[in-house]
């Protein structure tokens, strides 16, 4: 597209580019595309700008109704409210601990799994990983009572292990979605690398760790960056498997923040600070972690999206 | 965070992820060495089975034993005393609970269907819509394809339902609920009215929900081969004629993919109220151990035909290029 504007513009002058037709057409279709892609992007921030500019209001803001977007005072106190009302750097300790422990774990293990699924031909190699695509048809709330007796007889209930040790072993959250990603992407590349690896005298597992899984690095960014996100959203789970309120993980804390912050501000006498505006500094230092790592990465994370091969 | 009692569990489960796979690995390393002759097929069977025990295991642990035992439950009459569980065997019972007896279940589940019946077009038509303006040469869309992700970051349940209990979501969209229900309400019946009603209250929701399927679908567009949308050009085909005979039909296998995914994304979101009642009845109201797992189990298996009909409907439509 950018080359024909180009192109016309060099032969005819400006002047020739404005009458032509084919020009119009061209400057038409991209302003049209532009307006159409920032309405969209606009629907899909506003959760964040949204809660941004609550999360700074005063109560006299949140009732003006004058005041739409931008707070008469930036009220930083909301932001001093909520990290106190959700102990949040002890919740975000919780949180980091189960949410990176996860996605190492499942990253590491699902591309193992998954190199096996892709390169190696062994009988029923069809037939199981058809269960690999059946795993993720089952709802957690499906197995969650046999699975919560379970680590409950192991002592597991209010620690990380639940969501840890399942990941080790290739599944926990969506594993065999991540699983899938992998394989997807190893089939793509030539079978010489191995070959010339396994003359050399690779074993299967260094063949594995030292040529296949440093070539996997988009599939590693991408598997990585969704199962973090997965986890530190996750909410379902831990409301099982965490009970004492010091191993709660940021949704958890939030989700509780309205009673936590009466309790909290009733012995000072200042009930009616807490309000809207608390909670949308909670929500926002909530999602603020993933987002801050997303923004991080985001330039290896589209880059890795196109050479995943995610669908082939 | 205690370790006393659990600590010898960890030790075990932990070991055993890396000691099955070991022991594979060992079997052909034992064989060879007594001095068994070991077929190529066999060796590479074996170095097969050492990638995926590991999950293997884990499968027998985490998902079939699990489901195995909620099966058996769910024909089970649950008591909670305060040393175990008791179970009475009461056959079909907890299946036939909901259509005879339980007049929440029923609607909750026609609703969620139907939700995703109407949700699935909108998804795959926007996503795809949105993937295909963003794939163009622009300059910028590296800064458009960053944001279009960002639902799925923010995508905490707890802080959407915040949001939308705020009626942001419709906001987000600028329409104000009261204007349009007036509207809706003067030129539709009611019936269909509510209908409407639902679907713009949700629609913000929906495509929020977005995020992984123009992913999918910008690595998708991406793996269409340039060379043939450019024999077509040069043959005379328009902008138009490229999309519905190109573009799409290579596409087909991605779309394949995103209906799946979608399918399972809305039948295992937080959001979704079928789960959030099966949580209630089992886990925090009734403690009713065994219609909970019933009602998963009738859940589960119907998630499992539906997505059965979705793809045997879609993969008349899917064209793969490799095949001739």
């Amino acid at each position: 597209m950018a080359d024909s504007v180009f192109v016309i513009r060099q032969r005819r002058g400006i002047l020739g580019a404005l009458t032509s037709r084919k020009w119009w057409e061209h400057a038409f279709l991209r302003i049209a595309t532009y307006i159409i892609l920032i309405n969209v992007c606009f629907v899909f921030l506003f959760p964040v700008i949204y809660m941004f500019s609550t999360s700074l209001k005063t109560v006299a803001d949140l009732a003006d109704l004058t005041v739409l977007w931008i707070p008469r005072t930036f009220f930083w106190r909301n932001y001093e409210l909520a990290i106190s009302g959700m102990l949040y750097w002890q919740a975000a300790r919780n949180s980091i601990i189960i949410s990176v422990g996860s996605a190492v774990l499942q990253t590491v293990a699902c591309s193992f799994v998954a190199y096996g699924f892709a390169r190696i031909p062994f009988p029923g190699r069809d037939v199981l990983f058809m269960l690999v695509l059946f795993t993720f048809l089952v709802p957690p709330q499906t197995i969650i009572v046999p699975l919560f007796i379970l680590y409950r007889n192991l002592g597991f209930m209010d620690t990380y292990f639940p969501f840890l040790i399942p990941a080790l072993f290739g599944h926990g959250l969506r594993g065999a979605l991540f699983i899938l990603v992998f394989r997807q992407f190893f089939r793509n590349l030539p079978y010489e690398l191995e070959d010339a690896a396994r003359i050399d005298g690779a074993g299967p597992f260094s063949v594995y760790w030292r040529i296949m899984l440093p070539l996997a690095a988009p599939a590693i960014i991408v598997v990585f960056l969704f199962s973090l996100v997965w986890h530190w959203n996750d909410f379902f789970e831990p409301t099982i498997y965490l009970f004492d309120q010091n191993n709660f993980t940021l949704p958890l804390r939030l989700s509780i923040l309205s009673a936590a912050l009466l309790q909290m501000l009733a012995g000072q006498g200042a009930g009616d600070e807490f309000n809207e505006a608390v909670i949308m500094a909670a929500s926002f230092l909530t999602v603020s972690p993933p987002l801050i790592v997303y923004l991080f990465t985001q330039r290896y994370f589209v880059e890795s999206v196109d050479r995943t091969g995610l669908v082939e | 965070m205690q370790f006393e009692d659990n600590f010898t569990w960890v030790i075990l489960l932990t070991g055993l992820a890396f000691v099955v796979p070991a022991c594979i690995l060992s079997i052909r390393v034992i064989l060879s060495a007594v001095g068994v002759h070991l077929t190529y097929r066999f060796q590479r069977a074996m170095d097969g089975y050492f990638y995926i025990s590991t999950w293997i295991v884990g499968f027998l642990i985490f998902l079939a034993w699990p489901l195995f035992q909620s099966l058996y439950v769910s024909f089970h009459n649950v008591k909670i005393t305060s040393s175990e569980l008791k179970l009475t065997f009461i056959g079909w019972e907890n299946y036939a609970e909901p259509f005879l007896e339980d007049i929440h279940f029923l609607p909750l589940f026609t609703k969620t269907v139907a939700n995703l019946l109407t949700d699935l077009p909108i998804i795959l038509v926007f996503s795809l819509f949105v993937s295909i303006l963003v794939v163009q040469d622009l300059p910028g869309r590296g800064v458009f394809r960053m944001l279009l992700f960002m639902p799925v970051v923010i995508g905490s349940a707890i802080v959407i339902r915040r949001l939308f209990g705020e009626g942001v979501s419709t906001e987000a969209i600028g329409v104000s609920v009261q204007t349009l229900s007036e509207v809706v309400f003067t030129y539709l019946q009611g019936t269909i009215a509510d209908w409407v009603l639902d679907l713009v209250n949700r629609v913000t929701l929906v495509l929020w929900r977005t995020g992984v399927q123009i992913l999918i679908f910008v690595a998708g567009l991406h793996s269409v081969p340039i060379t043939m949308r450019e024999a077509a050009k040069t043959d005379g085909a328009s902008g138009w004629q490229i999309f519905w005979r190109i573009t799409l039909p290579m596409l087909s296998p991605v779309i394949l993919v995103n209906v799946v995914y979608t399918i399972v994304d809305s039948f295992t979101d937080n959001f979704n109220q079928v789960l959030t009642y099966i949580q209630t009845v089992g886990l925090t109201r009734d403690f009713r151990l065994g219609y909970a797992a019933a009602l998963g189990w009738m859940y589960f298996a119907s998630i499992f035909i539906i997505m059965g009909i979705a793809i045997v409907i879609s993969s008349r439509f899917v064209f793969y290029a490799g095949e001739r």
